[in-house]
């Protein structure tokens, strides 16, 4: 071939051009301009010592790698990790969800909640003051009653058998801890939820604008549901998607409260509170928002035109707490700023 | 559809074949587009950094844990403290009786007035539930204030 033969005294005769202009670049370029003597500039990594011309003809990248017998591997290191987690005994295990390589990085946060900022520096201390209980050093623990029964009789199929529930109920509830500097309450999670019985009937309209109202005022995705069982009243069928909800930890969690109970909540008319027997017992309290509530959130209100105003939808909100009882539960949630009215019970 | 560009015969026994609606029902435009960006590729692909990028960002991201972790550890220290300063006072005032003497009568009355938690299970006062706002400021309006 006459190519790699043509190809050698070209890029010499390149390579001894371009030694000319290196050369070149220590004498002045501009008449007007007097270059300074290269001894007297300032010492600096761009001033490399110049090649010795024998070593700068020798120099043949090419040459070389054209001699070479094998190709030798691409520069880059092209090792991929797992897209997904598959268990700790696999042998490669995808990066960390803080590696922006990971799928599950999000960026973030971007933002020092202010509510979040509240607790920190009044809230947690206050509630550690007003739920004070104080023990008489040397007073014995008291011991934690029997929660699942044993079964008493003389019957032998007692023998070896399963504790017994606990009494008026199936469902074991946690037990109460004494608050100090260790569990002191604090917001866990928010969780809204949104059901239209619209969807369930077939018009699947209804549930893509209540996901995109409660995408928008959560900033979080939400999730979609299906019907567990079919209720003729409420118009829905078993196995169809009827509700969405968006759960919320962190910086979304503390925004969104504060969208609730600065912007939100005193713009309701004749609104008294979130009702004072709310709650499941072990410190999770739950409210609801009407339409025309929902309405009233920033996002939804700067483009009101962008749902139509007879789909906007209601939502139930569930504040979950690290509180084994209502009562603190609500004690927090009041310094938070969201009010309670009624009789409070438990 | 009607297009007044094509000539059509004025005596025509089927105009309404021709006038006749295509294309099912008329939808509300805003479900479509809340229909397209509900439905728009949730993620993008994962961000691919340089090795020094790489770098840069996990020494960033490390030193932000770390300065988190020093910050909720003083956060913590700090309750602790509060809480065995209230159980020291609280032991004293057990221990107290009238005008602050041990070992005369009424002794523990003060303690136990301070346990009783009157109207603490209320919750706390509306007006005093306000989130933190760096105004206005401790020292009230400086007056004094000039540009240099």
């Amino acid at each position: 071939m006459a190519l790699p033969s043509l190809r050698h005294p070209a890029q010499r005769s390149l390579r001894k051009q371009c030694h000319q202009c290196i050369s070149q670049m220590n004498s002045p370029r501009y008449a007007s301009t007097a270059a300074a003597p290269i001894d007297e500039l300032e010492q600096s990594s761009f001033q490399a010592p110049e090649l010795p011309s024998d070593e700068a003809n020798q120099f043949d990248p090419v040459g070389k790698a054209k001699g070479r017998r094998k190709q030798l591997p691409p520069s880059r290191y092209q090792f991929r990790p797992p897209k997904y987690y598959r268990g700790p005994l696999a042998p490669y295990q995808p990066p960390p969800s803080s590696d922006p390589s990971s799928r599950e990085f999000v960026p973030g946060p971007f933002s020092l909640p202010r509510m979040g900022e509240t607790y920190k520096s009044t809230i947690a201390q206050d509630m550690m003051t007003l739920s004070y209980s104080h023990v008489i050093p040397g007073t014995p623990q008291p011991a934690a009653g029997q929660r699942l029964r044993t079964w008493d009789g003389d019957s032998p199929y007692f023998a070896n058998r399963p504790l017994r529930a606990p009494k008026g109920g199936h469902v074991l509830r946690p037990l109460h801890k004494r608050i100090t500097f260790r569990n002191v309450p604090r917001l866990e999670k928010i969780t809204v939820h949104s059901m239209s019985t619209e969807a369930g009937s077939g018009d699947s309209a209804y549930l893509h604008v209540t996901g995109m109202v409660i995408q928008a005022i959560t900033n979080v995705r939400v999730k979609t549901h299906e019907a567990r069982t079919t209720v003729q009243q409420w118009g829905l069928k078993k196995g169809k998607y009827s509700s969405v909800t968006a759960e919320m930890k962190g910086e979304d969690m503390y925004h969104f409260l504060s969208k609730c109970v600065d912007l939100v909540m005193p713009r309701i008319k004749d609104w008294k509170g979130v009702k004072g027997s709310s709650g499941d017992e072990t410190g999770n309290i739950s409210f609801g928002l009407d339409p025309d509530v929902v309405a009233l959130f920033p996002e939804i209100e700067v483009n009101y035109d962008m749902y139509p105003p007879k789909m906007i939808p209601g939502c139930h909100v569930t504040v979950h707490t690290t509180a084994n009882s209502d009562k603190e539960a609500r004690l927090l949630l009041t310094a938070f700023g969201l009010p309670f009215y009624g009789k409070l019970i438990n | 559809m009607h297009f007044p560009w094509i000539q059509r015969c004025s005596f025509t026994s089927t105009p309404t074949l021709l006038k006749r609606q295509k294309g099912g029902p008329k939808r509300d435009t805003r479900i479509l587009l809340i229909r397209y960006f509900l439905h728009a590729p949730r993620t993008p692909r994962p961000l691919r950094l340089s090795r020094m990028r790489a770098l840069r960002h996990w020494t960033i991201h490390r030193a932000y844990q770390l300065h988190k972790e020093t910050l909720r550890k003083e956060q913590e220290l700090e309750l602790e403290r509060m809480y065995y300063e209230m159980r020291k006072a609280c032991e004293q005032l057990r221990t107290i009786g009238r005008d602050g003497l041990e070992g005369v009568e009424e002794e523990g009355k003060l303690f136990r007035v301070a346990m009783e938690k009157k109207g603490v299970w209320g919750g706390v006062p509306i007006e005093y539930a306000r989130a933190q706002t760096e105004w206005p400021s401790r020292e009230g309006w400086n007056s004094g204030w000039t540009w240099d």
